[in-house]
């Protein structure tokens, strides 16, 4: 699904220069759930940001489903983001103005969908994420946790790949979080590959890899596979 | 389109949304009711008067020596007015057209009465009091008719106030007081004249001196010599020649006769300046309003959307994240700013005729145009449209890493 060769970032202002990556090497396979853990500041968010193409790598190679992104220009690569990845920000990212079925309705109209393709899209997402009763209202009426569903449902609705999530629970108490982390456990169930960015070491603890950042690398011992753990209740 | 999406997170933000959708219905009021004046202006200026205004300029005699020979004096000067070279033709005149101050009279197909007869009766005309080289001196055409024979030419006094036996009217006139029929050979009377006097001949055009008076093209040319405290001149010359040969007439002027003062010497640009000087300020207030409404209208266009671009920035990374090329948050904006010019113009459009009636009513003004409206609002469309370009590009250079990176 994803390979990194030597992969590096490095930002530049008149300045400082940071290193927020350095020879960076990591391959995630189809169907796979892996969280990634490491300290603040270590690089995680940029690891995401340069697989998500939401920033482009220094040098290396990264090779998203066999394509070198780094020939792609601004719009393939919008198109990408819209096509094959879905993105969880910790901080949910809905459109305040808009309600939960416009919020869904954003990336599938990138997608230029006919309006009843979108419809049935919007509709099974939300439904999914159970708040299938609720499209009419608007974020700020929601929970932290109904809101992160959202957001998943807006992932979900274009049927990503791969699912990127950056601290998809940080803002959330542990309740909200075991309900986000299952239904993200459900949608790898089927076949979704997804990349998760966690503080939490139990949530990690159910991922079904590892990888630990320290300063911009992958370090050998977080990078350990796992015996996967069954699924309960796929819904 | 993603218009609904739109207008419905505009709904949820009002405030914004109506200060520009006022401002922008506001503006559309005023421009279009402006430009309408403006044109209505340039209409008025553009009037022909019906003279040779490029050849024409004026000059005065103010006689002060005692026992001043009034009509010999004019004699004179107007033979040597016509004899100087390059002069085409010379005539006394009591006023002139444009100049805003002339003589008024009421003019009627039947004997006026001061006691029976009703204002309605007469039809006001101005009166220009001329020898029988006024007509090729103004540079009038006679369409019907003939004009004035020397033997014709009588001398006014001060105290006189009887009429010649013929005039000379123009077709506006004409047209008022003969509707049916050609004016020429009829009688007509002014005041204190039971006898009246004979239409010997129709001018195609001639202004009165007020240009702002709505029979602006009613006008008399009777037959006299003013023998007043002061005499004007018309004097024609070639248009090339013209400034030149003022400074020759004032000259020869003041050779021949030292007994009086040469004065009041104006070409026509000087006098067509000076009648339309009010509408000309007229024109350039309404103008500078124009252009400061369009201005501020732009600048708040500019700095409501730079404000909510600041603002979504994070909004717009997620878009960004979520798919939306730099093209689509680029159309995101100039399609919000395309719906709150719209609202605005709604309004405006309403606004507009309700202040053009309103003007319609308090100055008398005219009926606005019905194509001023929308070719104002295309105007402040593309205003609109071009005012967020800025602020969209902004947008459209936002980082979709903005979606992970503020919180
Ligand atoms: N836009 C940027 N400009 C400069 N430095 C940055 C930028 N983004 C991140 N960094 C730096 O890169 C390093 C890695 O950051 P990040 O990937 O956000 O870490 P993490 O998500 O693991 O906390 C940090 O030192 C951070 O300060
Ligand atoms: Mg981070």
């Amino acid at each position: 699904m994803l390979t990194m060769q030597h992969l590096s970032k490095v930002y530049r202002t008149h300045l400082i220069e940071t290193h927020a990556l350095r020879d960076f090497n990591l391959h995630v396979s189809e169907g796979e759930f892996v969280a990634v853990t490491g300290p603040s500041g270590s690089g995680k968010t940029t690891f995401l940001n340069l697989a998500g193409l939401l920033e482009t790598h220094s040098s290396g190679t990264y090779l998203l489903d066999g394509v070198d992104v780094s020939k792609l220009d601004d719009n393939a690569r919008s198109r990408l983001r819209n096509e094959k990845i879905g993105f969880i920000f910790q901080s949910f990212n809905l459109i305040p103005d808009l309600n939960l079925f416009d919020n869904v309705d954003v990336p599938l109209r990138y997608r230029k969908f006919p309006a009843a393709e979108r419809k049935r899209r919007i509709e099974h997402a939300l439904t999914r994420v159970g708040l299938g009763s609720r499209m009419r209202h608007y974020p700020s009426e929601l929970s932290g946790g109904q809101q992160q569903r959202v957001a998943i449902a807006r992932a979900l609705a274009g049927e990503p790949r791969l699912l990127l999530a950056d601290e998809p629970t940080g803002n959330l108490d542990s309740l909200m979080a075991r309900g986000v982390m299952e239904l993200m456990e459900e949608i790898n169930a089927q076949g979704t590959t997804i990349i998760m960015v966690t503080h939490d070491p139990e949530l990690a603890a159910r991922a079904q890899r590892n990888v630990h950042i320290i300063d911009g690398q992958v370090t050998d011992l977080g990078d350990e596979p796992r015996l996967r753990e069954p699924v309960a209740a796929v819904g | 389109m993603e218009i609904r999406p739109i207008f419905s997170a505009l709904m949820r933000n009002k405030t914004g949304l109506v200060l520009i959708a006022l401002q922008v219905a506001i503006t559309l009021a005023i421009v279009t009711n402006s430009l309408f004046i403006i044109k209505e202006r340039i209409e008025l200026m553009n009037r022909p008067s019906g003279i040779d205004e490029a050849g024409l300029f004026t000059v005065s005699s103010l006689p002060f020596a005692p026992g001043f020979d009034r009509a010999g004096s004019i004699t004179q000067d107007l033979a040597t007015l016509r004899a100087i070279p390059g002069v085409i033709d010379a005539t006394p005149i009591n006023n002139l057209p444009l100049s805003g101050g002339g003589w008024g009279e009421g003019m009627s197909t039947k004997p006026i009465d001061p006691n029976t007869s009703k204002p309605e009766d007469s039809k006001g005309t101005t009166i220009y009091m001329v020898d029988d080289h006024g007509v090729n001196t103004l540079g009038v055409n006679i369409v019907e008719g003939r004009n004035f024979n020397p033997d014709e030419i009588t001398d006014r006094n001060e105290r006189d106030n009887g009429w010649p036996q013929q005039v000379i009217i123009t077709q506006a006139l004409a047209k008022e007081l003969f509707p049916d029929e050609s004016a020429v050979g009829k009688r007509v009377f002014m005041s204190n004249d039971s006898t009246g006097s004979v239409v010997v001949g129709v001018l195609e055009r001639l202004q009165a001196p007020w240009v702002n008076w709505n029979g602006v093209e009613r006008a008399t040319l009777v037959p006299q010599r003013v023998l007043w405290s002061s005499t004007r001149y018309l004097v024609r010359v070639k248009p090339a020649e013209r400034d030149a040969m003022m400074k020759t007439v004032e000259a020869k002027l003041g050779e021949i006769n030292t007994g009086r003062i040469v004065r009041g010497l104006r070409d026509y640009g000087e006098i067509r300046k000076s009648a339309y000087s009010r509408d000309n300020a007229m024109t350039v207030i309404l103008i500078s309003v124009i252009v400061g409404l369009l201005v501020i209208t732009g600048l708040g266009i500019i700095g409501m959307a730079s404000f909510w671009v600041t603002q979504r920035v994070k909004q717009i990374g997620t878009r960004r994240a979520l798919g939306a090329r730099k093209f689509d948050i680029l159309r995101y904006f100039q399609v919000e700013n395309f719906i709150i010019t719209s609202i605005g113009l709604a309004a405006g459009i309403l606004l507009s005729y309700g202040f053009n009636i309103w003007l319609m009513q308090v100055f008398d003004a005219e009926r606005l145009a019905w194509y001023y409206v929308p070719i104002g609002a295309v105007c402040v469309w593309a205003l609109g449209q071009l005012a967020v370009v800025g602020p969209a590009t902004r947008a459209a250079r936002v980082s979709p890493s903005v979606a992970t990176r503020s919180v």
